[in-house]
């Protein structure tokens, strides 16, 4: 093998290998945003990968409607997504409920939220981090836009859709992911903080100080919509453990209401103007 | 020999296809499975034993890309270690018999826990985590690449013995 074939072997290696570098370095100062390049070839495979999981779906529903008890079966899915819109309904009104709104106001907004509210499946996970975002089969023609409140099927929080959102597809950054943030309040004692993802399925509750009283094991957190992204009162978890740290905060470890294991279908809500009067 | 490298990218490019489907169906189906099954990795090694050191690096950016597309990661990151194994996976395999199934897949697994470890190392380095392996779940991901793989090429021999 001639020598100069060699050295263009490796010159095609050091070229890859000095563009991956750029592309990380451009990054790593502005954070996780996307960049065209990435959204290009997101707005490219997206369609395939709903086209895919769309037609498998397709293919798995015409075996089990038609061979597998086709009545009790589509008499099944009606009520699923009965009940999938009415747990929505049911979340929002605990929410105004608890917001003490007047009786006439929680109607209207019942109907406005209804209308709304956009169902969707999700078509993909995150290869490398699960636990940091999905894909979901609903994007800007079907009402999508960025920062989108994303609720599992009984109102729980998932997360909110972000950049990239394509055509008939969007991106959801899940509350488990340590770039995330959620303005929370806990449903007892009202301790108001931040939470953020932790390592892997947990999240933690930040900004409380260790001086602070009240918070216990066990207290339910809801949205506070402080931070005017996601609706106040959606149910987000649950708080495993609280510690004491040298530091002025307090360790307030979160576990999330939703299942990655159940997570298929999911409700976008509406953008409010939110915040918790 | 340009006939043949238009045919190896069409066949590259069938395979990408086919692991993004299959990538689409798992991440669809059961989100967990895609840590242990990395279909951009068993497509990156296969064709590098195959085809060359040079055509395992492009299609590992290639695909490492496209992996990264649909992560909330640093985008590059998968580029970058799935460049280094088509390379290095080509590199080694011009130098050394891994037709045996076993010698294979040893060689294989070496091969994938390099670029696991890398990526797992990079991301620690310039994300500032640790990430979650849960339970241990993802380190299974370099032995059902090695299998995979070893198996695939084995097969494909295989055909191209009859074929001959």
């Amino acid at each position: 093998m001639p020598s100069w074939w060699k050295r263009s072997h490796i010159l095609v290696l050091a070229g890859l290998v000095v563009f991956h570098l750029i592309l990380i370095s451009i990054q790593v100062p502005l954070g996780s945003e996307t960049k065209y390049f990435e959204r290009a070839v997101f707005f490219v495979f997206s369609p395939v990968q709903k086209g895919v999981v769309s037609a498998f779906r397709g293919v798995q529903s015409v075996w089990t409607n038609y061979f597998d008890l086709r009545r009790v079966r589509e008499d099944n899915q009606r009520l699923k997504q009965e009940l999938f819109f009415l747990n929505q309904e049911k979340r929002f009104l605990e929410d105004r409920l608890l917001l003490f709104r007047s009786e006439a106001e929680v109607r209207d907004n019942l109907a406005a939220f209804r209308s709304s509210l956009i169902a969707a499946r999700v078509i993909g996970a995150d290869a490398g981090n699960y636990y940091r975002s999905l894909i979901v089969n609903k994007g800007s023609l079907d009402g999508v836009k960025p920062d989108m409140a994303v609720c599992d099927r009984l109102g729980n929080l998932v997360g909110r859709t972000i950049s990239p959102v394509s055509l008939n597809e969007a991106m959801v950054q899940l509350i488990t992911d340590q770039e995330s943030s959620v303005s929370v309040i806990s449903a007892t004692d009202r301790i108001v903080g931040i939470m953020s993802g932790k390592q892997g399925t947990f999240c933690v509750l930040k900004y409380i100080l260790s001086s602070m009283r009240g918070g216990q094991e066990g207290e339910d957190l809801i949205t506070t919509g402080f931070d005017k992204i996601y609706p106040a009162g959606i149910r987000v978890g649950q708080i495993l453990s609280i510690r004491p740290t040298p530091s002025v905060f307090k360790e307030i470890v979160v576990k999330p209401y939703f299942s990655f294991s159940t997570l298929d279908a999911v409700a976008i809500l509406p953008r409010v103007s939110g915040g918790a009067e | 020999m340009r006939g043949a490298l238009l045919r190896d990218i069409l066949w590259a490019a069938l395979a990408v296809g086919a692991s993004f489907a299959f990538y689409s169906l798992l991440g669809g189906f059961g989100p967990a499975a895609l840590l242990v099954v990395n279909a951009f990795s068993l497509v990156v090694v296969t064709f590098s034993i195959g085809k060359g050191e040079v055509f395992g690096a492009i299609l590992g950016a290639v695909c490492g890309l496209l992996q990264d597309s649909f992560s909330l990661g640093i985008f590059g990151l998968a580029g970058l270690t799935k460049t280094l194994l088509g390379f290095w996976t080509g590199y080694i395999s011009r130098r050394m018999d891994v037709t045996p199934f076993f010698r294979g897949a040893a060689f294989l697994l070496v091969m994938s826990s390099l670029e696991l470890g890398l990526w797992l190392l990079l991301n620690a380095f310039v994300l500032g985590e640790r990430l979650d392996v849960r339970y241990g779940l993802v380190f299974l991901q370099p032995l059902v690449t090695a299998v995979l793989g070893s198996l695939l090429l084995n097969i494909a021999r295989r055909i191209r013995a009859r074929r001959a």
